[in-house]
């Protein structure tokens, strides 16, 4: 559909526009702030993006910004890494998760109701995990029971990220049976503003308050605001999970090789630059990230021509999470002592800051969210390499 | 969320393909490490040699990617043959201004040996007279010449004449057969001289840099080919009743093996994809040289972990496990040296 001309100049136009758009010294201003200065830059910055249409390119056609090819996504977000500009992480559940999951299921009165408001700036939350259902989603035990034309919610979700900042929240419930238990879930549209809903923020190992607990006690949501048939919500959530298509990770992967540049000024600040261990260890990071970039973009082509295979994804997921914990190691052992004195860290950028304590301590969001590295490992190890699945009824012995 | 851009493949890439799946094809009816006696007139009768060779030199044109298939494809089946250091040599014929390069290119492709160093040469050259050695010289005994490289000089050197000593040095690996090569005094003959000056700098480079990739693709297929391995052995040997492929132990750890095969194979696609044929720059160097350290680090985890994977049998000789193990330690060592190092470096200089 677009020639390599068209994908140059879109390549020139989102360079130029960044050049001129990007914050002057976000991160600079994002360092050592409150969470109210974060979100109210975030807000300023997703305007922007949607005021140019950088931030819905995988919106259908006629939507604004919409009807981009994923090739010419994937410029965007490459571009995107390479003016170092603000992530827009508080805007990611709701352009991406929200939107394609409602763009997919939704009915033509859910896609009136909710896209608009995305595009004005609401803020979506995603209610999937729970205390007792992690890595195993499908366990989930929030309660919604229906009483006439509404929903009745009871239960709890967690890790919910910036939850606490959310208008609206994408929740997955239990309205059947649990056997098996990806049949009985249905998937609900809730406002975060509805009573009996509480939050409660989830204090972090860097300080931060990322994620948070939500609690719905009789919490009543409209059969109208249901995604999909009662017990298909498994099905929806599949939707919502794969949204992003990989192209987070071609961003982050090339960020994680712009960000090379800031270990090269670590080991120079420390005159290391002749030190051979080092050195050393510096070069076999280079070639890892390299390769991890490689493997995102990779991936991306093959979404693009339609050659992903089973297992692909959870690949690219797990080399980059193993990398990302490299590379933030390495910064804290150059770091030496220094390192572990505290200093306010930076938000919504690159996940290697110069900040590796912190940075080290937040490469565990890749390794355990969104899949942690074992489930990855499983589903490579059963998906691809065909090894057999755990045998289901098992017992201590 | 649509998308109407699909991969359509070229004919040379469809070509590529098929030679590929030929090779695979014929190496599988030959066996796991099958000896140079065997594998050497297949490679020669079947035209293997020309795959790199550009079209206009007679060859089939596949540039580098097409030479890494066959690489890729002789180090799944541990061939003890000396594709990669013939043709490196054959590739440095190409791209030199040699007087009768096309009469070598045929005598080369055609029956007649010509060999190369895979590790870092200590020559030099004066009076057009080079002494030194060689190390890690493939099939010595059984080539007519051996390609010279340092820097300043690159030519082509008779290996049947006084002042070339050759000594054969038995290696773990069985599947290559290695020579180090002593010469004292050795006239060059201007005829096979490649290229000399700041040309000889540019055909070492690129010299360099095929060797680096030869060893890559040969590290990503010899780790693909072990684990495929590994992973059916588990399937197969039972244990306390279950097949070890069920343990999450096991898995997991060919899981991670599986992500590190695809990371190298990835990155040596990449690194292909940016330099393309133009090898004799420091950023091909450089690239190719980042691609080896992580595919054959790659290379000896997968075959380190495999023979524990495999249990004492992996420990028997009869096993093919060892033979990939010795490979891929050999391959780390091939090549020229201080790869972390001179990849650190190159960045620092860079981004300075």
């Amino acid at each position: 559909m677009n020639s390599t001309v068209d994908s140059n100049a879109l390549r020139e136009e989102v360079r130029a526009w960044l050049a001129a758009n990007v914050p002057k010294d976000w991160r600079k201003a994002m360092t050592g702030t409150d969470q109210d200065a974060f979100v109210s830059a975030q807000r300023e910055w997703f305007n922007k993006l949607v005021a140019a249409g950088y931030a819905t390119p995988h919106w259908p056609d006629g939507w604004p910004g919409g009807g981009r090819s994923l090739a010419d996504q994937k410029i965007i977000y490459e571009e995107t890494a390479r003016a170092d500009a603000p992530r827009l992480i508080l805007f990611f559940v709701a352009l991406y998760h929200s939107a394609c999951t409602l763009m997919e299921w939704g009915t033509q009165e859910q896609k009136e109701k909710y896209l608009p408001g995305i595009l004005k700036g609401e803020i979506w939350c995603q209610g999937f995990s729970e205390p007792n259902a992690g890595s195993d989603l499908a366990s989930v035990k929030t309660r919604a029971e229906l009483k006439g034309d509404r929903y009745v919610i009871n239960g709890q979700k967690t890790w919910s990220t910036m939850a606490q900042y959310a208008d609206k929240c994408l929740l997955l419930t239990r309205t059947g049976k649990s056997e098996p238990p990806q049949a009985g879930l249905t998937y609900l549209l809730l406002d975060m503003k509805a009573k009996g809903v509480s939050v409660r923020p989830i204090s972090q190992i860097t300080g931060d308050d990322e994620f948070a607990e939500i609690f719905f006690d009789d919490v009543e949501v409209s059969i109208e605001d249901r995604v999909g048939k009662d017990g298909e919500g498994w099905a929806v959530a599949q939707s919502t999970l794969s949204s992003e298509r990989g192209l987070t990770l071609v961003e982050l992967t090339q960020r994680m090789r712009y960000s090379l540049t800031k270990l090269a000024d670590v080991i120079r600040e420390g005159g290391r630059e002749n030190d051979p261990a080092v050195r050393k260890d510096f070069g076999a990071l280079i070639a890892k990230v390299n390769a991890s970039c490689a493997l995102a973009d990779q991936y991306l082509l093959k979404r693009i021509s339609g050659t992903e295979a089973a297992g692909d994804a959870s690949i690219v997921k797990l080399n980059y999470a193993r990398t990302l914990r490299e590379f933030t190691k390495l910064g804290m052992s150059i770091s030496g002592l220094q390192g572990q004195y505290f200093e306010d860290f930076t938000r919504g950028g690159s996940q290697e800051t110069g900040n590796w304590t912190v940075d080290f301590m937040n490469s565990y969001n890749w390794s355990i969210a969104g899949g942690s590295d074992e489930i990855q490992r499983n589903i490579i190890a059963e998906r691809m390499l065909l090894m057999p699945r755990e045998p289901k009824n098992w017992q201590l012995i | 969320m649509s998308d109407a851009n699909t991969h359509q493949r070229s004919d040379a890439e469809n070509e590529l393909i098929e030679l590929r799946d030929s090779a695979r094809q014929v190496l599988g009816e030959q066996g796991l490490a099958a000896s140079e006696d065997k594998v050497r007139p297949i490679v020669t009768d079947l035209g293997w040699l020309l795959v790199g060779v550009p079209e206009a030199l007679n060859g089939l044109g596949q540039g580098v990617a097409g030479s890494c298939a066959f690489y890729a494809e002789l180090g799944r089946s541990l061939a003890a043959v000396p594709y990669a250091a013939a043709t490196i040599a054959i590739d440095a014929i190409c791209h030199s201004g040699v007087a009768d390069q096309q009469g070598l290119i045929e005598r080369f492709t055609t029956g007649e040996l010509v060999t190369a160093s895979l590790a870092e040469s200590a020559v030099t050259v004066s009076n057009n007279k080079i002494s030194g050695t060689l190390s890690a010289v493939p099939s010595a005994d059984k080539a007519s010449h051996v390609l010279i490289a340092n820097g300043e000089q690159v030519a082509l050197l008779a290996l049947k004449q006084p002042g070339v000593e050759i000594t054969a040095r038995k290696t773990w690996d069985e599947t290559r057969r290695l020579f180090d090569l002593r010469l004292n005094n050795v006239a060059l003959d201007s005829k096979l001289t490649l290229a000399s000056g700041t040309a000889a700098q540019a055909l070492s480079t690129r010299i360099s840099t095929l060797r680096d990739f030869a060893l890559v693709a040969d590290a990503v297929g010899g780790a693909e080919a072990l684990l495929e391995m590994t992973v059916e052995y588990l399937k197969t040997r039972k244990q306390f009743g279950r097949p070890l492929a069920l343990f999450q132990a096991l898995k997991h750890r060919c899981a991670d093996l599986k992500m590190l095969v695809s990371s190298a194979e990835a990155l040596l696609n990449d690194s292909l994809g940016r330099v393309g044929n133009q090898l004799d720059n420091a950023n091909a160097s450089n690239a190719a040289k980042a691609t080896k350290l992580l595919a054959c680090s790659v290379y000896a985890r997968v075959a380190e972990e495999s023979l524990q994977l495999h249990g004492g049998i992996g420990m028997t000789a009869e096993y093919p496990c060892h033979l990939y193990l010795k490979r891929a330690l050999l391959n780390e060592h091939l090549g020229s040296g201080s790869y972390e190092l001179d990849i650190a470096d190159h960045f620092l200089s860079q981004n300075s």
